[in-house]
């Protein structure tokens, strides 16, 4: 699997934080036609990420084209098995995205609706957050 | 064109309380403005609404009481998850006036090169015209069978009406044909090998040396 990580950081630990309110950017199919969009706050790490991007393209087989319209930037930090409390906060062990309701995680296009429907229903059983299948809405 | 006809009723308050109980009660508040009048505050059947936006509506027609007239939907705002509208932006203006608006582009057929195993990508969704009112063109159809790999369809390709105006340069691309992607596995295999080499990110004003002394200690 691809570590899916920034390639710079100014700091390479993080505080844990919390995830508040809605998604007020970000929220629309920008990209493609269709999208997957996220209906609950929560973590979505580089692995669920990547899962998500390997089970769309392997089912749509190299055809349309896949957006992730999201990155891994926060670094979630662990302590080693075994270790007593204290001695400062832990190595980084994982990276992970932050995602509010209404985020669009996944984008699709050049695809029919039915195709990029079950490819995206593939990668909402990867998904540690209730998602919904969406359709680009034309603006006025 | 069709017109939609929405049931609306004036309302004397805004605010965020009164909006609220508006959208409980299936209304969506709007407000309409132009043509150098004071803006008036309305509400729109939240039903008729979403009808009239999905049916990618410009005009409607607004009854309120016996009254019935006509506006352009300037903006409309929806909820976090694009769902609801929450809140609706309405134009005065007159029948014989040129407006600007953005218009959906259909793309019809399937092309030459996707037969090849090229994809298609639609990179210009909506096209922003200009003309009269009563003349918005509902979306514009393009065929595009005739599209190979690596060929581009160009805002300058598309027919409309002599009365209606493109207001996007004409070399802009709406619909491009990309090759397959030709990675093969092999190749895969050696940027995942890369990736993974390059287990940490750099940190940003830190040299080697003292990253390295940064990560002393148990």
């Amino acid at each position: 699997m691809a570590a899916n990580m920034p390639k710079r950081v100014k700091y390479r630990k993080s505080q844990k934080g919390r995830i508040r309110g809605n998604a007020g950017r970000g929220n629309t199919v920008a990209f493609g036609d269709f999208g997957l969009q996220s209906l609950e706050p929560g973590r979505v790490n580089a692995r669920h990420i990547e899962a998500g991007r390997v089970a769309a393209t392997h089912y749509m087989q190299r055809e349309g084209r896949i957006y992730v319209r999201i990155f891994p930037h926060k670094p979630i930090s662990s302590k080693p098995l075994e270790t007593r409390m204290g001695k400062g906060k832990g190595e980084t062990d994982h990276w992970t995205a932050l995602v509010k309701p209404g985020t669009m995680l996944y984008e699709i296009g050049g695809v029919e609706e039915n195709v990029a429907k079950t490819a995206l229903l593939r990668v909402a059983h990867k998904m540690p957050v209730k998602t919904r299948f969406v359709v680009r809405r034309h603006s006025v | 064109m069709e017109i939609a006809t929405i049931k609306g009723e004036t309302r004397k308050t805004g605010g965020k309380h009164t909006n609220k109980r508006l959208r409980h009660r299936g209304q969506v508040p709007a407000v309409i403005y132009g043509h150098g009048q004071e803006p008036e505050l309305v509400s729109l059947s939240l039903h008729d609404t979403v009808l009239a936006i999905e049916h990618t509506a410009h005009v409607i027609s607004l009854k309120i009481e016996s009254q019935e007239r006509q506006y352009l939907i300037k903006d409309v705002q929806f909820d976090h998850l694009q769902k609801d509208p929450i809140h609706v932006d309405l134009m005065r203006v007159d029948p014989n006036e040129r407006v600007q608006v953005k218009v959906p582009i259909e793309l019809r057929g399937t092309p030459i090169g996707q037969a090849h195993g090229g994809n298609l990508v639609h990179v210009i969704t909506e096209l922003d015209v200009e003309c009269l009112l009563l003349q918005i063109p509902d979306d514009i159809r393009i065929r595009i069978d005739h599209l190979g790999l690596n060929d581009a369809l160009h805002v300058k390709e598309i027919e409309l009406p002599s009365n209606v105006n493109i207001l996007h340069e004409p070399d802009d691309i709406v619909a491009v044909i990309h090759p397959p992607r030709g990675a093969t596995a092999a190749e895969i295999e050696a940027i995942h090998e890369a990736a993974e080499a390059a287990a940490e990110p750099e940190v940003i004003g830190k040299g080697p040396k003292e990253d390295a002394e940064g990560e002393g200690g148990e």
